[in-house]
């Protein structure tokens, strides 16, 4: 019988989507709008891949939300991202633990690709964008480019303060 | 989502939300108010003597310009008694602060420090030194969202001011922020260089103030329509300060009541001639 051990640190797990929080919207010059990585969706897809039983679709949810109302998008519209995205590390986790570093940011650039253009699609039903083009697909390249740099600094992190 | 965009059941949500994310926009704005501070601390007198002297010729010319606009204004004042119309008085402005830019890179929209708590309101006009911004979307409580005059969606009723045009200008797609006139016939008189004012019309935006300036002018003989293309006057993406427009209540209720007067002069010459007998 597995019994379930009392949270230790998580108050790490909100530093790291606080810290996410900032780096999503700190302005970004002109050009470089299209590049930025999507900071909350990473965050999320490595503790949901790391602790499953502690960050899922219910704090997927909630982030989403916040996450709406930090860009002024329509209410549910990065939570639906979201918990789209932590449904799939979770089913997914025990693989993407196992993979290689290229094999996981590919898993990234495809989950982010694929938040991404739902939110885009939904975005454009709910008219808050006139897209022109599809450099908005890039921020999952980017995302995808530090993902290992990212995995293993929370790798570090989560060790060295032992949250579980 | 649906609930939100389709009946704003969820403005309550979103307000009471809001007050959890202010800390975010602090942190992430400190960088810029620790730099405009060091800037403020560290700057040596030989910068302060000239930037004083600037600022007071500045406002030297300033005040010269201000007071050949009041002979104007009285003038302007005198001529529309004339014409039975109402004086158009310009509101107060608050001044506010650009905290933070939409991170979206398709939409244009930027955040104030200024929300409910401040009396902000949804619709209300954004100006910079130079001309209009925008206006209010969507109110925190203690920021607002700012739709940009170039955001692609946003349409603003504008003036040639030469002569009195008048147009649609809409925020350009793709990367460039510039403003397209909608709609413009190819006889239409426009020229690059050419003013374009608010018009007033639409309601939303105060008359008269500087939006923009005709950048180019395509004239097409195989199109319906002119490709105008208008460079904003407001400085979108350098500005951080801005000047929020509350127009005051003398300034609207004087408005309602002309638009109401043309009905009761029609009402009120019959209902005489019914009394008289």
């Amino acid at each position: 019988m597995v019994i379930r051990q009392r949270a230790h640190a998580i108050w790490v797990i909100f530093l790291s989507f606080f810290l996410a929080y900032l780096l999503a919207i700190v302005p970004f010059p002109e050009w470089a709008m299209d590049y930025r990585p999507e900071w909350v969706p990473m965050v999320l897809i490595y503790w949901a891949m790391a602790l499953p039983y502690r960050v899922g679709i219910g704090s997927a949810w909630c982030a989403g939300l916040l996450l709406d109302i930090l860009e002024g998008t329509v209410l549910g519209l990065h939570a639906m991202g979201l918990v789209i995205i932590a449904y799939l590390t979770l089913s997914l986790h025990l693989r993407l633990r196992m993979f290689s570093f290229p094999q996981q940011a590919g898993m990234v650039l495809a989950l982010i690709g694929i938040n991404l253009m739902l939110t885009h699609w939904l975005r454009h039903l709910t008219n808050q964008t006139v897209s022109s083009d599809l450099m908005f697909l890039m921020a999952a390249l980017t995302s995808a480019v530090i993902w290992p740099s990212l995995f293993q600094l929370l790798r570090q992190v989560r060790r060295g303060f032992d949250v579980h | 989502m649906f609930a939100d965009y389709r009946f704003g059941y969820l403005e309550q949500v979103r307000y009471g939300l809001g007050f959890v994310t202010t800390p975010v926009y602090w942190v992430a704005d400190t960088p810029t108010r620790v730099s405009s501070w060091v800037d403020d601390v560290f700057v040596s007198r030989t910068d302060l003597l000239v930037e004083n002297e600037r600022l007071r010729e500045e406002l030297l010319v300033a005040q010269r310009e201000l007071q050949l606009l009041e002979s104007l204004a009285s003038e302007n004042s005198r001529l529309l008694e004339l014409r039975e119309a109402t004086e158009v008085v310009e509101g107060e402005v608050v001044p506010a602060e650009i905290i933070n830019v939409s991170p979206d890179p398709l939409s244009r929209r930027v955040l104030i420090n200024k929300g409910a708590s401040d009396g902000v309101f949804v619709g209300q006009a954004l100006l910079d030194a130079n001309g209009l911004m925008g206006q209010v979307i969507e109110v925190l409580p203690f920021t607002s969202w700012v739709l940009l005059i170039t955001d692609a969606s946003h349409v603003t009723p504008v003036q040639v001011n030469r002569n009195g045009e008048r147009a649609l200008a809409r925020g350009s797609r793709g990367n460039v922020s510039m403003l397209e006139l909608e709609f413009v016939t190819q006889t239409q008189d426009m020229q690059a260089g050419d003013l374009l004012v608010s018009s007033g019309m639409g309601q939303v935006y105060p008359k008269n103030y500087p939006v923009a300036k005709i950048a180019s002018v395509r004239r097409d003989p195989g199109r319906e329509f002119a490709t105008v293309i208008a460079q904003p006057l407001a400085e979108m993406a350098r500005t951080r300060h801005v000047m929020l427009v509350f127009e005051s209540e003398e300034t609207l209720i004087p408005a309602l009541e002309t638009l109401d007067k043309p009905a009761t002069r029609k009402i009120s010459p019959p209902q005489e001639a019914h009394n008289r007998p």
